[in-house]
């Protein structure tokens, strides 16, 4: 299926390349050189001159959807990268690149954990060191699980437990997957980050980051050449796995909807609801995300005017299309005002959301919508960061890096008749899971709330 | 090609040579010098000032099909008088609200069949309107600028719905305990002064907001004489500039207001703390007044900030609180520098039990960087770490286009960007010193903290009188 639509889609850019914009440019990751090592480890290069700034990634095919039993290890890990090595001392990796104007982070999602690194082109070398080292060398002691567990603990506290949003969030996902991984948070539950063992991320570390497993990902101002042969030199000797473990519980059916409440003080409830979707590389992918855009993209969208602009309920109001690797959610919320409906705002979300079930999107809606994904692509393709997340992305996700060419006529090729289809076929009552946040009921006389 | 380029030419090479089991790591070795290159190329930035007082900045950048142009005032919320907080803000929302002959939706419904962006936002320093798209629609987004900035229409009917709309923005806003703290740490600060107010205004200024309050506005501070028309991105320069003075070169008005009274000073500390009996994780801020973006001492408070708190990982603050002690995920401090002068605060977050524990703590480090100064090394790694974060946050043509334009906001030299790295090497020691003497004091700063008041009063009354505000 892949294929076949990969090769329609080639033709369809050479029809459309030649006429599309007037004034004709390269797609910049169209220079991306990939070379596969002999441990496994694969290096995406994307030589760029044009300002002395160079963006090394490190993705590390493992996220919290490959967890087994403590639920937040993936991202607890990451933390833990940067906590020491036989040769380096606690956050002194970090300390080294910030020390000379560098940025240095890492994020760890449901599929993938990225370690990037932006520098000036001098400092190429010690970033290559740096990663090797705690690639090789990697210390995980219990004195430093036990000040990272804190860290993560109060990295949770903030991003959730205090956060109307991350609870809402939270809630949706819990409530839409019953069994597969991606249920569970990625930050991990508190009582798991709690008990968490040395052995565990030792384990942990063996099994996923083996070289096989890493895809690194350089762009901007270096030799390839030159690079090649450091990283050869620095990560060429990494051990790869035999196996590596993948999590294999698939969500069944969803046969009905799916509701839940959260209680959380705030003036302005929360309401959100999710659809099951395909994973990434569906064919109705791009419909889905012109459906989005039709929902979604500026004052003009259907559901700013419906929940904004003509009836006053929501403060904001957005719908979208989430691509994971082994499954996907579409979701819709409203930020309801203080003081209107939560049911209110829950019913317009819907009625739009059967609209597009309903009727197929007028020929201007979709002209706007396509254009604003078209524009998305091309713009913020000007930094070294940007471009290695979306070689690294795309090679991970795709096994090749799609060209903007071919992204672009495939967006161009979604119809009115693909948007209802797509909304049809994914956006089902059946399969629906509404959160509402709310501010807590007032407690009766005595009770605590 | 400089000497200084080839020496960081042949040190780049050495290290890619060196770099062997048995040879020293690397990160043991010196840092290479950085590359002191101009930040931009002279042939790619044009600049004029058109008679009415308009300053004109295009930067050209061919690679991608893509283009954003703006007009920026370097006037915002600062200038307004207390009571009338937020003004600035509902303005410049409004203004996204219809201009010239479309109303709100019409102008939306170009702008979003182009699947470009409009934007007009107020800081507390400057507005600014902004359009970006592809450049093949660079005509109609001129067009759509220029309406928006010369030409908007203050509808009543979007006027009331901008108000409605801020308003409940600002109750659903309390909710976040992050913004509860910044505000009411600011409050503890400015009382009185527009300093102390929320950015965006409060429920009673809001409240009094209409169209023609926003007219006025509009019309006191979108002046010539405030304005830098900018673009960067896909642009012809001559047809652009041709353009830009026929549409903007006939603009008239009145001299720009003030940048607004100076803050007044903190004389001691406070202890407030902004009752939230829900939350299991307090925010913190301590500190006192700060500097203005224009002071002379820019520089060696940049880098006593670096070394202070504003550095990551290498800074004194998370070094202590976050790796060493594990009370944190993040913190920081900051010199908020404005027209006039600012808040210098530290800003963190940690379970409620641990909240003195912390607040002894940042106190401790902010009595220690006036005692114990970054040393001549400790200094060396700052300068070091701000050159290379210059570099960094130079690396688009909008970044360079957005540093660019601020110059002109706060009236500051021209070559300003290519003469940074040079000066931040000559910072010295005595110089970081004599700030951190004269500009922190922890025995004034305040501190201020949301969260369950019942449980944090006991351990924030041995740093003064604790008063308990509501949310």
């Amino acid at each position: 299926m892949r294929r076949g639509r990969a090769a329609s889609m080639v033709l369809a850019a050479l029809l459309l390349a030649a006429h599309a914009y007037a004034v004709p440019f390269e797609d910049p990751a169209a220079r991306t050189r990939v070379t596969p090592f002999e441990n496994g480890l694969t290096v995406l290069t994307l030589e760029d001159h044009t300002t002395p700034v160079v963006s090394l990634q490190i993705w590390a095919r493992v996220g919290s959807g490959d967890e087994a039993r403590f639920t937040g290890l993936a991202h607890l890990f990451e933390h833990m990268m940067f906590r020491g090595s036989a040769n380096l001392g606690k956050e002194q990796h970090s300390r080294l690149i910030e020390e000379r104007g560098g940025e240095v982070n890492a994020y760890t999602t449901r599929d993938e954990t990225v370690y990037f690194t932006n520098v000036t082109p001098e400092h190429l070398p010690l970033v290559v060191a740096l990663e090797a080292e705690r690639l090789a060398n990697l210390d995980v002691s219990e004195a430093s699980l036990a000040d990272e567990r804190q860290v993560v603990i109060e990295e949770r506290r903030f991003r959730t437990e205090n956060s109307p949003d991350g609870r809402m969030f939270e809630a949706l996902m819990a409530l839409s997957f019953q069994a597969h991984p991606y249920r569970v948070p990625t930050i991990g539950w508190k009582s798991d980050l709690e008990k968490m063992s040395v052995a565990e991320c030792r384990a942990f570390f063996a099994e996923y980051y083996a070289a096989n497993n890493l895809v690194v990902s350089v762009a901007g101002d270096f030799q390839t050449e030159e690079l090649l042969a450091l990283l050869r030199r620095h990560l060429g000797g990494l051990r790869s796995a035999e196996q590596i473990e993948r999590n294999p519980t698939e969500e069944p059916e969803q046969s009905g909807e799916r509701r839940a409440v959260v209680y959380f003080e705030v003036a302005g409830p929360i309401v959100a609801m999710a659809w099951h979707a395909p994973a990434t590389g569906h064919a109705d992918a791009d419909a889905l995300d012109v459906a989005s855009e039709v929902l979604s993209s500026g004052r003009t969208s259907r559901l700013y005017r419906a929940l904004v602009y003509d009836r006053p309920v929501a403060l904001g109001a957005a719908g979208g299309f989430w691509e994971l690797a082994r499954a996907g959610v579409f979701f819709a919320y409203a930020q309801v005002r203080p003081g209107a409906s939560a049911d209110e705002a829950e019913a317009l979300l819907q009625r739009e959301i059967e609209r597009l079930r309903s009727e197929p999107v007028t020929a201007a809606e979709l002209a706007k919508a396509k254009r604003a994904l078209e524009v998305g692509l091309i713009v913020g393709q000007d930094s070294s960061s940007a471009l290695a997340s979306r070689i690294a992305h795309e090679w991970i996700a795709f096994g090749r890096v799609r060209s903007l060419e071919e992204r672009l006529a495939s967006i161009r090729a979604v119809t009115a008749d693909d948007v209802q289809r797509v909304a049809r076929s994914w956006l089902e009552p059946t399969g629906r899971s509404v959160v509402q946040l709310l501010p807590p009921p007032p407690a009766a006389d005595g009770a605590k709330p | 090609m400089t000497g200084k380029r080839v020496l960081a030419l042949l040190l780049v090479s050495l290290g890619l040579a060196c770099t062997s089991p048995w040879a020293k790591p690397v990160w043991e070795r010196p840092p290479p010098l950085p590359v002191d290159a101009k930040v931009v190329q002279d042939d790619r930035v044009h600049r004029e000032e058109l008679p009415n007082g308009v300053r004109v900045l295009v930067l050209e950048d061919r690679r991608l099909p893509a283009f954003s142009l703006g007009v920026v005032i370097a006037r915002g919320a600062g200038v307004e008088a207390p009571e009338e907080a937020g003004v600035a803000a509902y303005t410049a929302e409004l203004m996204e609200r219809g201009a010239g002959a479309r109303t709100a939706l019409e102008l939306a419904g170009v702008v979003d069949a182009l699947g470009a962006s409009l934007q007009v936002g107020a800081g507390w320093d400057s507005i600014a309107a902004q359009v970006a798209g592809l450049s093949e629609d660079r005509d109609a987004l001129f067009d759509v600028l220029a309406d928006v900035v010369l030409r908007p229409r203050f509808d009543r009917d979007e006027a009331e719905r901008v108000r409605s709309e801020s308003l409940a923005a600002l109750r659903q806003a309390a909710d976040d305990p992050t913004t509860l703290l910044n505000w009411s740490f600011a409050k503890t600060l400015y009382a009185g002064h527009r300093y102390g107010l929320p950015e965006e205004g409060t429920q009673e200024t809001v409240a009094r907001l209409g169209a023609d309050a926003a007219r006025a506005f509009h019309r006191r501070v979108f002046v010539p004489g405030a304005a830098i028309v900018y673009a960067s991105g896909d642009v012809e320069p001559e047809p652009l500039l041709a353009r830009i003075r026929a549409t903007y070169g006939a603009w008239q008005g009145p001299r720009p207001p003030d940048v607004g009274a100076p803050p007044p000073v903190p004389e001691r500390r406070r202890v407030v703390v902004v009752d939230r009996p829900d939350l299991g994780q307090a925010q913190i801020g301590v500190g006192h007044d700060g500097v203005a973006r224009s002071d002379p001492r820019r520089l060696p408070v940049q880098l006593l900030n670096s070394a202070l708190g504003g550095g990551g990982f290498s800074s004194r603050l998370m070094a202590r609180i976050r790796a060493e002690e594990g009370l944190t995920y993040g913190i920081y401090s900051q010199f908020v520098q404005r027209h006039r002068a600012g808040p210098f605060g530290v800003f963190t977050f940690t379970r409620v039990p641990k909240v003195g524990e912390v607040v002894t703590g940042i106190l401790e480090e902010l009595e220690r960087v006036r005692r114990e100064p970054p040393s001549e090394q400790e200094l060396a790694r700052v300068r070091s770490q701000r050159a290379g974060q210059f570099a960094l946050a130079l690396e688009t043509s909008a970044e360079v286009a957005a540093a660019l334009v601020e110059l002109d906001v706060y009236g500051l030299p021209r070559d300003t960007l290519d003469t940074y790295r040079r000066r931040v090497r000559a910072v010295t020691v005595e110089e970081t010193s004599a700030v951190a003497r004269e500009l922190i004091d922890p025995a004034r700063s305040s501190i201020v903290v949301v969260g369950p008041a019942e449980t944090l009063r006991a351990q924030l009354e041995p740093f003064g009188a604790v008063e308990v505000v509501a949310p």
